[in-house]
Parts: structure tokens; C-alpha cells; sequence
């Protein structure tokens, strides 16, 4: 009861017309960010946060988590529609919106990704204001070998997404992981790798990476096979998502959102691993797996609730612990101290406004996220419809923004486009270049948390807590599972040929 | 246009001697950047902006704060010491950037900066949990005896500041500990709520707002006013840990004119003696203080000596290579390894080439890339050093181990195929002309800033791809560059590249 009386005053605070403008503006600019390659939530937050620190707290807060819960969904729809990721959880959205677009059915994949993140975002917002303080008791329980177990688990979504091209897949995870030990070593400090040069010294940024990887290989794949033509979008005969559609997909959005906002909570962990360990389930879970990566709807599904819900996750630990759960949250802790706000459970008790106005400003964001989305969406379907020889162009100079913003490098730039070339050329040959994201994504996670556990311990640490061990067997099985079934496939198919 | 020329000529000699009749001394005639050296949020970025706001109580300038992370300051430092010493630039300094500094082996940038002034000492202390058995000193060193070697300390990076004030409270108490490293002070308080070691070391701040956590000694000769209850290390009998701090400071190029440091020091008293700017370090158990250049220095001076001495016993600043292997791993060698490769790799091309599967040229090289880059980062990995359970060649080992063998397998089986291959499609040559233009473009962008080269790019882009409807190409460039101006600089801020040529005209 005392949860829904102070609610209620929370939602006095907001709901007054300067902060739900602030909400409409943080929603706009959130999906602006997240839309454009480069920008991810993190950053989209971190470049407006100085602009914050003359505002009233309670402003400054609610502008910026309605622009990091938008920027999550903003992501999904240049990777709906051009095959670009904008943010790095969105990479999991393009495996079945982009082909939904190439079917010519862009409206499907923008729908169901908006609906999806909304739904993802309510549910991990529910959750948070339901089960933070509980949450975030287990969250500091979770010891480095049960990180590190997660990471395994998450590694091996790679067996499904490679497919029947596996090995390819694995070639590329493990070439992910292995650029991802170059720069300084997080644990003992020495730089590995660095062949001297500073710019190195921090590794290679994943956002260059991101953009190499996804949107310039697209751009130079279209241009090598001359794929000039679009298609002619009429916007009355737009096909988009009927209420029978996104009820079919009640069970795999909640699920996923569930997962998202669990798998958030876990500092460190966040929106890219949840999304690609939620598409892993659904498609297991699937009537229709062999759909998945050709316009599964139940795909855009899983990955955008699991990557909206991670918001809601994600600030368990900065609430209740004042511990940054993503790199976003570390970033709104700056926000909090200007303002000389201490995060933590006292702040429960010094500024209730503030914290239940958060509640009720991201509740408030999402229904506005929806709306906004709903007009929006008509408008980002005629993106497919630009001539090709012009967008390509201009794909190039976002690129160019968004890699240099991460770090004020014009090595950065370099970068993103030595990774488009790379990507081009493997993408030619068949290897999928997700993996390389993941294994960039995972192999910090994976390699300080082995080290750090066996610190702590010895190497039977991972065998002796139950939880890591249950984590690891359960990605031996999704590991061998989807190879197994494959040859065992592959093998049926080739019989039945014989038998033809 | 001769005449032109000359009364353009003749204004700018008057402009010219306008400024230098005016000697006058006048600072600052632009707004002063600060650069620091994290992304917005961090402690050091909240400090350069509560100055900036602080200092205009005090003087009319203007101050920028601009970010530039990267390296751990390495980059913002280069960035200092690029730009002339004309005083239109701060650093925003803290001790990190000294153990940085001693580990990356840059001790230039100590001689190059003018540590101008100290603002703040932030002491070290240890923090515990309140609802762990162990938590206070006495229960440490008790639990370190009984644990012998095995009691955790949870805090950020090795080789960091915490790290090595650890390092020295170990010394000082005769104790031994082990140090697990997080990726933040965040995340090692997180582990320390859950339990998962004894000790964190911080600042007192970082308490504020979690009643868990509790201080069990602080770095400071006597009890802080904002922790009454809070002992210090001489309490317990322990004398050489009285000045363990984190400090916080503002940092000029050397070779700024001593007017304009005459200035920067008037104002930093102004500041430091503000009661706002006091208030509001203090809370957190601060301190706040200010020291000039003179003292200042001889304290970096201090740090650097500290640093090297630590950072050489915990082994990351490189002693010499050990091993054969790793003296192919170092230096010039390293060079020569990479071109030996590079023709290994162009050996087997050429070879792959004139052999009968050519057609899986492309296909081949692949997996031999891969091979060729694993190997050589093997090579590397023997240069780190491994003196832990698992050093830092283990897990990029671990990956080398798995990639190698995948690549052999895929090798084979390409090798193996028997069947036809469909010829590869495409138009590869207009691929390259792009590449070409795109590197233009980055060269263009470095020199003349991003919205010119931008839009000469889209425009030979466009024209590449073979578009010809000119005033569409033309207009569509401009409103896309229009656009983008307006969302992403006016609306969300992002930073953009500005030309070196750009740069040194305005």
C-alpha cells in the first residue's frame, strides 16, 4: 500500500506541463540518438548531461532517462530499415527486421519493435519499482565465477545464430574476443597488444566497430552486388502489424522482458548481452525456429523487450546501492552528484520525489515513446523508399559522426572503416559478423571475471557455486545442441536427396 | 583586384599593429578551455564544471569544459601539450593521470606541464561492511593473520592510486592480502556489499548514502570533521600512512606567461576560498586546500617516485623481456616480425594463386589471415609479464588455442572441395574507388573540418554511383548536411571533427 500512496506522489510530480515536456523532448531526442549509428544510450545520455546541471534535479533526471529509455528503441529502426544496428543491442533486432524489410514488409519490423520495446519497457520498469531492493540484494551476491559463466552463456548463442555456416560463426566470436584483449589488461594494468601506440591503449572501441561491422559492410555489399533500386513504398499499402500479431507474441515479449530486466540488473552486464541471450530462447522456444533470421517476428520481439526491460534492470544498482548497473547508468551518477544527490538507499528516504518521480516519469515515457513511435513509424518506412545511390552516401558521413563522438578520435574513424572493409570481405565469404560484435562485447566480461574468480579462489571455483555451474552446463547443452541438430538435419536432407 | 588585394593587405597590417600597440596586458580575450580527461559524469568532470561555475563569481571569462578520454589521460595530456602555451587552455589533473604516466613510461608530460594548482586532498581510507565480521582494523589484521595471504581487498584497477595505497597500508601493518581488481570503484563496492572480500579502498565519500558500508581508517593525521568517529591510521600505532590522498587540481602548459599564471593563481585562492565551492567538497570528507605551483610539483615529483617504485613490484611497468621468445615480441624485432609475416601472407597468395585453386583464392587467405594473425599474437603474448596465477597472456591464449584449430578445419575443408564454386559476383572495382575516396575524405577532414569535406564527399559519392541529376545531388547534400547540423549539434550535442586548417584560423 505504501508503494501505491507514494506512487501517487510521484506521479503528482511529473505530471505537470514542464516535466512532460521535458519527457516529449527526452523521448525525441532519445530516438534521434538511438537511430543514428554511433550514438549509443550511453552516449546519447553523456552528451546531454552537462546541459542538465543548471536544472532542478528532478528535470535533469527525468530528461535524461527518457532519453535513454527511447534511445534503446531508437536503435532498432535503422537496423530495421537499413541493416544498420544504431545502438549495439539493436544488432540483435536487425537478424529478422532487416529482413522484413527486404520482403518489403517494413512496417512490420518498425511495429513490432516499437510495441515490444514499450511492453519491455513497462514490464522492467514494474519490476524495478516492485522488487529493487530484493533485486539488488542477489545482484551483489553474484560472484566473478558466475559472471563468468553468464558470459559463456551468452558466447554460445553463437552456435544458433551461425547456423549451418557454424564454424564461421565461432571463427568470427573467437576473432572478436581475441581484438578485444588488445589495450591496457584489465586486471594486471600491462598493455597487450598495443604495438606501441596510444590509440590502442584502450583497445578498439566497440561503437567504430558497431559501424565498420554493420552499416559500411551493408553499404559496400550493396554497392559491389549494385543493388540500386528501391522499392516503391506506398504508405497506404505499408503493411503493418494487426492486434491478432502482437497478441501471437504476448508470451515471447514478456518472457523476454523478464530476461532483459533480470539480466540488466547485473552491473556490467546489460541491454546487448540480455537481447542476444533472449533471441537465443526464443528461438529454442519457437513453433517456427527455421524462420528466425528470415523476418521472425517473434525475433524483433525477443530482442527489442529484452534490450527496452534492461533499462529498468539497469537501475536497480544505481538506486539502491548507488552502484552503476550500465554504462548509462554511470553516467546519470554524474547527474545525481552535481545536483549533490548521493545514489543509494538513503536517497529512498531523503528525496522520495525524486525517486518516485523517476518511477513515474519512465512509466510516463514509455506511453509517450509509443505514441511518438506510432507517427514516427510511418515516417522511418520512407526511409527504404530514398534512391539507394544517395543514401549510401550519406550512410557514410553519420558514420563518420558517430565514431569520431565515442572518443574525439579521428583514429576511431579509421577504424570504422578498416572494420567496414573487413566486414565487407567476411560478409562475402559467409561469415556472419554479429559474432565478432558479441565477442567484443563478452570477452571483457569473460576474461576479468575467470581471472578475478580464480583470484578469489582456485579454477574448481566455477564447478563448486551452484549457480555458475548450473550456468555453465546450460551452455555446454545450448552449445551442442543447435550443432547436433544441425548435422542430424543436414544428414536427413541429404538422405531424403538420395532417396529422391 | 589588385587594389583589392591592397587595402585587404593594408587592414589587416593596421589589425596587425592595432594588437601590438595594444601591450597592454589583457586576459583573457576568448573563453578558456578546460579539458578532462573522462567523459561527462565522472568525479573530475563535476570538478571542472562546479569551478567553471564557481569562477564566474570572479572574473568575466568564459570557460569551456571540453571531454577527451582516453588512455587514462594520455590523450587529453597529448592534447595539452599540443596546443600553445598561451594559457587559453586548463587540464583538469588528478594523481591517476601521475600512475598513468609512470606506467605507459611517458615522464615527459610531468617536465611539459605546469602543475599550477592543487585544489583538493581526498584521503584514502578502508572501507568495510558493517554486517561482515570483519570490520574494523583490528578485525583485518586479525583475519589477514588467520587468512595468511588470502584475505580479499576488493577495489579498482591495478597499479592505480587505491591499489597502491593498499600496497603500502599491507607494508605498514606487516600484513599480507590479495588485491582483486574491478572496473570501477563501483563495481569492487558492489562486491564488497555482496560479501565477496573484506576491504575496499576510497575516499569517505564513498560511503555517503549506504548505511552497509562503514570507514575503518582513514589516511590523515588527525580525525576528519566530517567523520567524527572515524579513526585514523596514527590511532592505531601506524605513523607512515598519515598523507595518503587523492588530489585534484588544475594543470597549465609549461611556458605559459607568468602575467596570465599570475592571473590563474589570483583566481584559484578566489576559488578555493569560496564558500560554496568549500562547502561542497567538504560534505564528502575533502579537503580542501589550495597549493601553488611550487609545492605542487615537488608533490607530482613525489607520486612519480612513489608510483615507478610500486608499479615496478607488482611488475607493470615492463622489466627487461625474460624469455627468447619474448625478445622477438619487443621493440624492433616486433617490426621485423610483422613484415615477415605480411610476406609470408603475400607468398601464399602468390603461391595460392598460380596453383590449381585459384578459384578459392579469397576463401583460403581468409582462415590464413587468421592463422597468421593468432601466431603472431602468440609471439606477443610471451612478452607480458606472469607472475599471478593467471596472467594476462592466458585468456588471449585461450582464444589463440581455439581460433587456430577452427581455421585449420575450415582450411581442409575448403581444400577438400570438390565441387564448383559459383564464380563471384559483383563489381569489386567501383569498391575500391569508394575506399579510395573514403580515405580522401577522412585526409579532408582532418585538414578542412567536417561539413566541407562532407559535402564535397557527398557530392562525388552521389556522382560515383552514377546519379546525374545535378541540382537534386546538390541540393540534397546541403539539406542533409543542414539536417544534420541542426539535429545533431543543435539538439543532442554531438561533438564533431574540426579541421587542423579550420582550427589554426579561428
Amino acid at each position: 500500500m505504501e508503494i501505491l500512496t507514494n506512487m501517487a506522489q510521484g506521479f503528482s510530480f511529473v505530471l505537470g506541463w514542464q516535466p512532460i515536456l521535458f519527457i516529449v523532448l527526452g523521448v525525441i531526442m532519445g530516438i534521434l540518438a538511438g537511430a543514428m549509428p554511433g550514438l549509443s544510450p550511453s552516449m546519447g545520455v553523456a552528451l546531454l548531461v552537462p546541459f542538465t546541471y543548471s536544472m532542478s534535479p528532478t528535470l535533469a533526471l527525468i530528461l535524461l532517462v527518457s532519453i535513454y529509455i527511447a534511445a534503446n528503441y531508437g536503435g532498432s529502426i535503422t537496423a530495421v530499415t537499413i541493416n544498420a544496428p544504431g545502438t549495439p543491442s539493436a544488432v540483435v533486432t536487425s537478424f529478422d527486421g532487416y529482413p522484413l524489410t527486404k520482403q518489403n514488409k517494413p512496417g512490420m519490423g518498425l511495429g513490432v519493435s516499437l510495441v515490444s520495446s514499450t511492453i519491455g519497457g513497462f514490464i522492467g520498469t514494474i519490476i524495478l519499482i516492485l522488487f529493487s531492493v530484493q533485486l539488488a540484494k542477489v545482484a551483489v551476491k553474484f560472484h566473478p565465477a558466475e559472471y563468468f559463466a553468464l558470459a559463456i552463456f551468452g558466447l554460445t548463442t553463437v552456435a544458433t545464430l551461425g547456423g549451418r555456416n557454424w564454424i564461421k560463426a565461432f571463427i568470427a566470436a573467437m576473432f572478436g574476443l581475441l581484438i578485444n584483449t588488445i589495450g591496457i589488461d584489465p586486471i594486471s594494468g600491462v598493455s597487450r597488444f598495443t604495438f606501441g601506440s596510444v590509440h590502442l591503449y584502450d583497445g578498439f572501441s566497440l561503437i567504430p566497430a558497431l559501424i565498420g561491422l554493420f552499416a559500411l559492410s551493408e553499404v559496400f555489399k550493396q554497392i559491389d552486388e549494385q543493388n540500386f533500386k528501391s522499392k516503391k513504398v506506398e504508405l497506404e499499402k505499408t503493411q503493418w502489424p494487426t492486434l491478432l500479431d502482437y497478441w501471437k507474441l504476448k508470451l515471447t515479449i514478456v518472457r523476454s522482458s523478464i530476461m532483459g530486466t533480470l539480466i540488466g540488473i547485473f552491473p556490467g552486464a546489460g541491454a546487448t548481452i540480455a537481447s542476444f541471450i533472449s533471441y537465443d530462447i526464443a528461438k529454442r522456444t519457437s513453433k517456427e525456429p527455421e524462420k528466425f533470421g528470415h523476418g521472425s517476428l517473434e525475433g524483433v520481439a525477443a530482442a527489442e523487450a529484452a534490450n527496452s526491460s534492461s533499462v529498468g534492470g539497469a537501475l536497480v544498482p544505481l538506486l539502491t546501492l548507488g552502484i552503476p548497473g550500465s554504462a548509462s547508468t554511470a553516467v546519470l551518477i554524474g547527474a545525481l552528484m552535481i545536483h549533490d544527490l548521493t545514489p543509494g538507499p538513503q536517497l529512498f528516504n531523503n528525496n522520495p520525489e525524486i525517486i518516485y518521480g523517476l518511477f513515474a516519469s519512465l512509466l510516463i515515457a514509455n506511453i509517450v515513446l509509443l505514441v511518438l513511435g506510432l507517427f514516427g513509424s510511418r515516417l522511418w518506412v520512407k526511409v527504404t523508399a530514398v534512391p539507394k545511390k544517395i543514401l549510401y552516401p550519406m550512410i557514410f558521413t553519420v558514420s563518420i559522426i558517430g565514431s569520431f563522438a565515442v572518443r574525439y578520435s579521428f583514429f576511431d574513424i579509421a577504424a570504422c572503416l578498416g572494420f567496414g572493409v573487413f566486414g565487407w570481405i567476411l560478409r562475402r565469404y559467409n561469415y556472419p559478423v554479429a559474432p565478432i560484435v558479441l565477442g567484443i562485447v563478452l570477452g571483457n566480461i569473460a576474461e576479468t571475471n575467470f581471472r578475478r574468480a580464480v583470484m578469489m579462489g582456485d579454477y574448481t571455483i566455477f564447478f563448486t557455486r551452484p549457480v555458475s555451474l548450473i550456468l555453465l552446463v546450460l551452455a555446454l547443452v545450448s552449445f551442442a545442441w543447435p550443432i547436433l541438430r544441425n548435422k542430424i538435419y543436414s544428414k536427413k536432407e541429404f538422405s531424403k536427396l538420395k532417396s529422391r | 583586384m589588385k587594389k583589392t588585394f591592397a587595402i585587404l593587405l593594408l587592414t589587416l597590417l593596421i589589425f596587425a599593429s592595432c594588437k601590438k600597440s595594444n601591450d597592454k596586458f589583457s586576459f583573457p580575450e576568448k573563453p578558456i578551455t578546460i579539458i578532462v580527461y573522462t567523459g561527462p559524469g565522472g568525479l573530475i568532470d563535476v570538478t571542472a564544471r562546479k569551478f567553471a561555475d564557481v569562477a564566474s563569481k570572479y572574473t568575466e571569462a568564459t570557460f569551456v569544459v571540453e571531454n577527451k578520454p582516453g588512455s587514462g589521460g594520455i590523450v587529453a595530456m597529448k592534447r595539452l601539450l599540443q596546443l600553445p602555451a598561451d594559457g587559453y587552455t586548463l587540464f583538469a589533473s588528478t594523481k591517476s593521470n601521475i600512475s598513468k604516466i609512470v606506467s605507459s613510461g611517458g615522464e615527459a608530460y610531468i617536465e611539459g606541464i605546469d602543475w599550477a594548482a592543487m585544489m583538493m586532498a581526498d584521503p584514502e581510507c578502508i572501507i568495510t561492511h558493517k554486517k561482515q565480521k570483519v570490520n574494523t582494523w583490528e578485525d583485518l589484521i586479525a583475519d589477514a593473520k588467520i587468512k595468511d595471504g588470502n584475505q580479499l581487498w576488493l577495489g579498482p584497477a591495478n597499479g592505480g592510486l587505491d591499489h597502491v595505497t593498499a600496497l603500502k597500508i599491507w607494508d605498514e601493518a606487516g600484513i599480507e592480502a590479495k588485491w582483486i581488481p574491478f572496473k570501477s570503484g563501483g563495481k569492487a563496492r558492489a562486491a564488497l556489499l555482496g560479501e565477496q572480500g573484506v576491504a575496499y579502498v576510497g575516499n569517505p565519500r564513498e560511503v555517503l548514502g549506504n548505511d552497509d558500508l562503514q570507514i575503518a581508517a582513514v589516511s590523515s593525521l588527525d580525525r576528519l570533521a566530517q567523520f567524527p568517529d572515524v579513526p585514523t591510521f596514527n590511532e592505531f600505532g601506524i605513523n607512515n600512512l598519515d598523507n595518503e590522498f587523492m588530489w585534484r587540481g588544475f594543470v597549465l602548459k609549461k611556458g605559459t606567461l607568468p602575467e596570465i599564471k599570475k592571473w590563474y593563481d589570483e583566481l584559484f585562492v578566489k576559488v578555493n576560498n569560496d564558500p560554496e565551492w568549500r562547502e561542497y567538497w567538504e560534505r564528502g570528507g575533502i579537503d580542501v586546500v589550495y597549493k601553488g605551483s611550487e609545492e605542487f610539483t615537488k608533490i607530482v615529483h613525489n607520486d612519480k617516485e612513489q608510483f615507478t617504485h610500486y608499479l615496478h613490484k607488482i611488475g607493470i611497468i615492463n622489466t627487461e623481456a625474460t624469455n627468447l621468445i619474448a625478445r622477438f615480441a619487443t621493440g624492433k624485432a616486433l617490426n621485423f616480425l610483422i613484415i615477415i609475416s605480411v610476406l609470408i601472407f603475400l607468398i601464399i597468395g602468390i603461391f595460392v594463386n598460380r596453383s590449381p585453386k585459384r578459384k578459392y583464392l579469397s576463401r583460403i587467405m581468409l582462415p590464413i589471415f587468421f592463422i597468421m594473425l593468432s601466431i603472431i599474437f602468440f609471439i606477443i603474448s610471451f612478452s607480458f609479464p606472469s607472475n599471478e596465477k593467471v596472467g594476462p597472456s592466458v585468456i588471449p591464449r585461450l582464444w589463440i588455442f581455439i581460433l587456430i584449430p577452427l581455421n585449420i578445419y575450415l582450411l581442409f575443408n575448403i581444400l577438400r572441395q570438390k565441387k564448383e564454386i559459383v564464380q563471384e559476383r559483383g563489381n569489386t572495382k567501383i569498391i575500391f574507388r569508394f575506399i579510395g575516396l573514403l580515405i580522401l575524405y577522412l585526409l579532408s577532414i582532418f585538414y578542412f573540418g567536417y561539413f566541407i569535406s562532407s559535402f564535397v564527399f557527398l557530392l562525388v559519392g552521389i556522382y560515383l554511383l552514377e546519379y546525374r541529376k545535378y541540382l537534386t545531388m546538390l541540393l540534397i547534400s546541403a539539406g542533409w548536411l543542414l539536417f544534420s547540423y541542426l539535429i545533431f549539434y543543435k539538439l543532442l550535442y554531438v561533438p564533431r571533427p574540426v579541421g587542423k586548417l579550420i582550427e589554426m584560423i579561428f
